[in-house]
Parts: structure tokens; C-alpha cells; sequence
């Protein structure tokens, strides 16, 4: 049986001015899922994901990090859910690509010899070696979104919710990106993706949430809830548009 | 790429630590107060040594400093021609005094010297150890969040170049619709000042989400210094230095 990490139970949360907001939605996180969380914009996708560390406090509804309200311990589910945050340019907080990883280390207060180690690591695992020294301004767009997560991966967490990471990316940095979001979830992380554009990662991810005006859906395997895509105002994969009777042989065809 | 910005070298500065260097700095500062052009003179031939040490090249940075360096003849010749003394040339009614000369061309050189100084610490100095230095200073200091001061020092170098890129960006839309026809320097002010505090705040906002997310808190891990060992000897010659000058 699959470990469950995050529950989730009827959580609503409603703006001020009442536009948005999310509203009565439940669902669970087991180990070593890869999860997307699609939805037009504007739908509640980076509202619900903000709730997920403990950034957004809700109205109504509770999180449960391993059976224990997320709230008890804002530190410990900060460290264990690590958030990438869609603009990365707003996320490094640092003068250095090295700094930047350790940031998140130094702030649990760590050994300094410990920080070091685990930037070292990180940096090593996400080929960001050569760069170490590197104002991140100077970073193209792909190396940029890696520093982002190198700084989360440095914190050990057991799940990364991304919120659209591919945003702003050209071909050659989404797919390098995608790579290194695949090869975590390969090694047992847990990965959560709020995005619209299902077809880049349709392929990586195990698990399909569709959420809409602030609900949720669909919830179930990808090549099952696919179909829900389309009339939910989320562009389909190309091979549902070509293929009425999805799901077809092959998860990735050609798309001319 | 500025002289100003850190080059990684393996330089008799690059090793030097941190707080060292910038004990050093004030050090070189207090001195040119009192600096005459002997030591002036001194002070050039070691700014000249480290410039060169470190690596800079001498014509593409007096090439950075062109502006600056106008400045400094601006000032020598505003002393040269309102300080009254032996007159030396006089043209047209105005007369650069010998004493205005003198005094000009030693305020212009020390500030030259200030400037080399700060450039040499800057290029052999990644911000995040002044940073560290900074929060070390500051540590004795009673009532001074030296953590928070360090952070914010951090966010600032981190941040600045970026805010000048978004004032660039929407300085460009502008432009882009016929905004540059404007004649009206207020107008213009607003146009330009309103969209881009709105994103900074925005920025900013989202800059403390992405803190908070990786809980950012004041207790954090100390910085770490690296001294070379030689810190003791610079420190030991830039008091001597300085005392003889008070003495003189």
C-alpha cells in the first residue's frame, strides 16, 4: 500500500473581493506520485498549491503532513513540501548561485560545514557545478528554474510542487527542465505541477487533477482523465485532438 | 561586465579575509584625509601593485572611470581657479593661482585613489562575504539586527540591478507607444514611476512568499570566514601608515 504524505480535506479559501478562491476540495498525495494540477488561469491552481506549505492559511478544510496538521509545525512542512514558484527571477534571493542553495539550509540553522556539504551535492546533481560562483542575474531562463529547485532540493523535502515551471521557457529549456523533474520523481520524490500545458509532462506524470472556477474536477489516472481536459478549457495533448478514442497506443506522437 | 563587479582570481586580495579588507578600505580612507602628495604617492604605487595583481586592465577601466575622471578635472579646475594665491596664468580675467593648482590636483587625487581603492576591494570581494563582514561588524553592536542588516544587504545587491532592468522594460513600452512625445517632465515621471512601483511592490510580495517558503527566519547559520593568515601584516602597515600621517 502507497504512503500517504498529504491529506488534504474540503478546503476552501475565498478572496476578500471575492473573485477566485478555492472551494471544498479534497484529495490525497501518496509517495513517489507525480501529480499535475491543471486548470485554466485563474482557475485556483497556485491558490490551492500555496495552502499545500502552509503560505496560504484556509478558510474552511485541513492539510495533514503524515497525519499532523500542517500548522503545528510551519517549519517542518516548509521544509519537507518545498514550493518552486513560477517566476524565478522573484524566488533567488541571493548574490550567488552557491549562496542561493545554502539559503534555505542556513535558515534551519544548520552546521556550516553541513550547508556546505549539501549545496555541494545538490549543485553536483543538478549540473549546476561550473556555476557556482555565478551571479544568478547572469543565468539564462532553464538555469535559472534549476537554481530555484536546487535551492529547494537542498532542504531534503519529500514533495516539490511546482507552480507552472515551464513558463517563459524556450524548447531546449523545457525539456532540460523536464529532465531534471523526471529524474527526481524516478528517485522517489514526490512531485506535484500545477500547469496548463498537460502535453509537455503528460508522459512523466502518473496522476491527473483537473480543477475548475475553484473545484476540483477530475481527479484520477493521466490516461483516464485526460479526456476531462478539453472541456474543462485546458488544451488536450495532441493525440487526444487527433484520436476521439483516446487512450491510444502511444503517449507521445508526433505532433505536426 | 564593470570593473566594479567581483572577478575570481587567486590574488594576495582574493585571499585576504573579508573583514580584513574592509578594515583595510577604512584605513586607506582615513589616511587620504590626511594624505600629502608623498603619500599620496605611496598609496598609488600600492593601488597600482594590487591593480595589477588582481589583473585589471589599467585603460579599459581609466576607460570606466571616463566620466568620473572628467569630474575630478571639473573639481581641479573650480580649485585652481577660485583659490587665490601666486597667479600662474590668467586668461581673460580668470587666474589659476599656483596654491589653487596644488590644492586642486591633491583633492583631485585622493579622490582617485578612493575610487581605485573601492574598485581593487570590489573586484576581489563577492558581495555575499561583504555581506558576511557586514553582519560581523555589526554583531557587537547592541539593538542592531545584524542578520536582518545582513539579509537586506543581500536582497539590495540581489535586487538592484534587477529594478533597474524593470525601469528600463517599462521605460521601453513606453516609448513603444509614442510615450517619449511627451514633453511634460511630470507627466513623464508618472508614467514611468507609478507601473514600475506597482511591480516592485508586486516583486516584492511574491520575494516574501518565496522567503517565507523556504522558512526564512533571523536565527539562521553564522557566515564562515576563511583567513589567509596575512591579514595581521596589512593590518599592522595600514596603522603605521596611518599614524605617521597624523603624525607628519
Amino acid at each position: 500500500m502507497a504512503t500517504q504524505i498529504l491529506e488534504i480535506n474540503d478546503l476552501t479559501h475565498r478572496y476578500p473581493d471575492g473573485d477566485g478562491g478555492i472551494f471544498d476540495i479534497s484529495f490525497s498525495v501518496n509517495k513517489g506520485e507525480f501529480i499535475i494540477l491543471a486548470g485554466q488561469n485563474g482557475s485556483g491552481k497556485t491558490t490551492l498549491i500555496r495552502h499545500l506549505n502552509g503560505l496560504f492559511k484556509p478558510e474552511k478544510g485541513t492539510i495533514r503532513l503524515h497525519g499532523q496538521d500542517i500548522f503545528k509545525d510551519l517549519t517542518h512542512t516548509r521544509k519537507t513540501v518545498g514550493m518552486v514558484f513560477q517566476d524565478a527571477d522573484t524566488q533567488i534571493v541571493c548574490d550567488t548561485v552557491f549562496d542561493e542553495v545554502a539559503f534555505g539550509p542556513e535558515n534551519l540553522n544548520l552546521d556550516r560545514t553541513i550547508v556546505n556539504t549539501k549545496v555541494n551535492t545538490v549543485l553536483d546533481q543538478l549540473n549546476l557545478t561550473q556555476l557556482k560562483d555565478r551571479n544568478p542575474a547572469t543565468l539564462s531562463g532553464g538555469e535559472k528554474r534549476k537554481l530555484t529547485i536546487a535551492g529547494i532540493l537542498a532542504m531534503d523535502p519529500e514533495v516539490i510542487v511546482f507552480d507552472e515551471p515551464f513558463a517563459n521557457l524556450d524548447y531546449p529549456g523545457t525539456q532540460s527542465l523536464l529532465a531534471v523533474i523526471s529524474a527526481l520523481n524516478k528517485n522517489g520524490q514526490t512531485i506535484i505541477m500545477a500547469t496548463h500545458d498537460v502535453e509537455t509532462v503528460m508522459q512523466s506524470a502518473s496522476r491527473l487533477l483537473i480543477i475548475s472556477r475553484g473545484r476540483l474536477v477530475a481527479d484520477g489516472e493521466m490516461t483516464e482523465m485526460i479526456r476531462h481536459l478539453e472541456s474543462n478549457g485546458i488544451k488536450p495533448p495532441c493525440t487526444c485532438t487527433m484520436e476521439p478514442s483516446f487512450p491510444p497506443m502511444s503517449m507521445n506522437p508526433p505532433c505536426q | 561586465m564593470n570593473p566594479f563587479m567581483f572577478k575570481t582570481g587567486n590574488s594576495l586580495l582574493h585571499g585576504l579575509d573579508t573583514r580584513c579588507k574592509v578594515f583595510l578600505v577604512c584605513m586607506v580612507s582615513l589616511s587620504l584625509v590626511n594624505a600629502d602628495f608623498p603619500a599620496c604617492g605611496i598609496l598609488f604605487g600600492v593601488l597600482a601593485f594590487f591593480t595589477k595583481d588582481i589583473g585589471l586592465r589599467i585603460g579599459q577601466t581609466l576607460k570606466h572611470l571616463r566620466y568620473f575622471i572628467l569630474f575630478l578635472i571639473f573639481i581641479l579646475l573650480s580649485r585652481a581657479l577660485t583659490i587665490s594665491g601666486d597667479p600662474l596664468v590668467s586668461l581673460h580675467g580668470m587666474t589659476i593661482s599656483i596654491q589653487g593648482l596644488y590644492q586642486g590636483s591633491l583633492v583631485g587625487l585622493r579622490f582617485f585613489l578612493i575610487m581605485i581603492t573601492g574598485l581593487v576591494f570590489s573586484a576581489t570581494t563577492q558581495p555575499s562575504s561583504l555581506k558576511s563582514a557586514a553582519q560581523w561588524y555589526l554583531k557587537p553592536i547592541p539593538f542592531v539586527p545584524e542578520k536582518r542588516v545582513a539579509i537586506m544587504i543581500s536582497l539590495a545587491l540581489r535586487f538592484l540591478p534587477l529594478l533597474i532592468q524593470q525601469a528600463q522594460e517599462t521605460s521601453n513600452a513606453i516609448c513603444a507607444r509614442c510615450g517619449n512625445l511627451e514633453k511634460n517632465p511630470v507627466k513623464r515621471f508618472i508614467r514611468l514611476t507609478l507601473p514600475l512601483l506597482k511591480k516592485t511592490f508586486l516583486s516584492a510580495d511574491h520575494l516574501i512568499l518565496a522567503m517565507e517558503a523556504r522558512c526564512y527566519c533571523e536565527d539562521r547559520t553564522d557566515p564562515k570566514f576563511e583567513p589567509s593568515g596575512k591579514e595581521s601584516i596589512f593590518i599592522v602597515v595600514s596603522l603605521a601608515f596611518w599614524f605617521c600621517l597624523l603624525l607628519a
